[in-house]
């Protein structure tokens, strides 16, 4: 009776490709610190303006794996978790407060904290078959995260809608805060 | 004959087989003019040649890393679109298809078995590049030019991932 009540483990579900693909899509999903930084990564596009909005999910992907290469050869960076949080915090800020720094300085910081990002992941890449499906699903979920942000993004185009814009930035920014104080 | 003809079309979709080819396919049609048949026929020459010692009994190679490191450069070249040289483009089809060849040797027993297995192999392998190469050479558009680039990242930063671990572990 007790083994019928368990409930069925769900964790790197599916075998196979697909399965690692699957895994590998789902994993920075679940992370709610990863997806409000993508997110705010997208959005903050938006506000940046062309080719900023373009540009930086082409180029955050090639970072997060230059930072993935360090997790992976164990290349310590301090305080990973720290840097990811603090990560929502600061791109969150930024969509909030509609900033429009210079294209360097916002590739410069988005590239920063991509490092991070990738190192966290690239520690728990795992190794066999599936790690080739498993990073696409991850480098893949990731990028469409960044187009949901853009997609939301969008809605700055009416002046409610940058209300709106802006004050998910604020949400972000307060999720990155909650991860930084331990609350979350 | 028709079982293993189909058992070698689908042995061809692995991930580190689509990861290089479509990369490769991308580069070779982004901006391209006119078709980019010099790498087309390269890689169809290199599929051939890796089936041919594929018949000559050379053992399956482990050529993961070669179409990683195809992947990742050739992502990384159509994420920043710069053109690539030709021959360069040329050079890596051939590469890419040996390596296709020689990753992809037949399940089958019996020698008519396994020739159509390669086949099938090779013509889902060759079927693939040609698609891909016209998916990109009809990327005109602003937004579809940028999609091609964002497709490019996505390909280079999943290949150098496991490129890393591989060495690594």
């Amino acid at each position: 009776m007790l083994a019928l009540l368990a409930a069925p483990a769900l964790a790197h579900s599916g075998e196979g490709g697909a399965g690692g693909f699957l895994s590998g899509f789902m994993h920075p999903v679940f992370g709610l610190d990863h997806v409000v930084a993508m997110l705010a990564v997208g959005l903050w596009g938006v506000f940046l303006g062309p080719p900023a909005l373009w540009l930086l999910p082409i180029v955050f992907p090639l970072v997060m794996a230059a930072g993935g290469v360090l997790g992976i050869l164990g290349v310590p960076l301090p305080a990973v978790e720290t840097g990811i949080a603090a990560s929502a915090v600061v791109l969150g800020v930024m969509v909030a407060l509609a900033a429009r720094p210079p294209l360097w300085a916002a590739a410069v910081l988005v590239g920063a904290f991509a490092i991070f990002h990738g190192h966290a992941h690239g520690k728990e890449l795992p190794d066999g078959a599936n790690a080739v499906a498993f990073s696409a699903g991850l480098v893949i979920a990731t990028g469409l995260l960044h187009l949901t942000g853009i997609a939301f993004g969008q809605f700055a185009r009416w002046p409610a809608g940058r209300i709106a814009v802006r004050a998910a930035g604020g949400a972000i920014a307060a999720v990155g805060l909650a991860y930084l104080s331990g609350l979350a | 004959m028709i079982g293993a003809f189909v058992d070698g079309l689908t042995q061809f979709f692995l991930p580190t087989h689509l990861l290089a080819v479509v990369a490769l396919g991308l580069l070779a049609g982004q901006d391209a003019k006119r078709f980019p048949v010099a790498a087309v026929a390269a890689y169809a020459f290199g599929l051939a040649a890796g089936s041919v010692l594929i018949a000559a009994a050379v053992r399956e190679q482990n050529t993961g890393p070669v179409l990683l490191a195809v992947a990742a450069l050739a992502g990384i070249a159509v994420a920043i679109a710069r053109p690539v040289p030709r021959a360069v483009q040329a050079l890596s089809a051939c590469l890419t298809g040996g390596a296709v060849a020689l990753n992809t040797p037949p399940q089958a027993i019996t020698i008519p078995s396994a020739v159509a297995a390669q086949t099938g192999a090779a013509i889902a392998a060759f079927a693939m590049l040609t698609i891909v190469v016209m998916i990109g050479m009809r990327a005109r558009g602003a937004w579809h030019r940028i999609g091609l680039r964002v497709v490019g990242s996505w390909i280079a930063a999943s290949a150098v991932l496991v490129l890393a671990l591989r060495l690594a572990r």
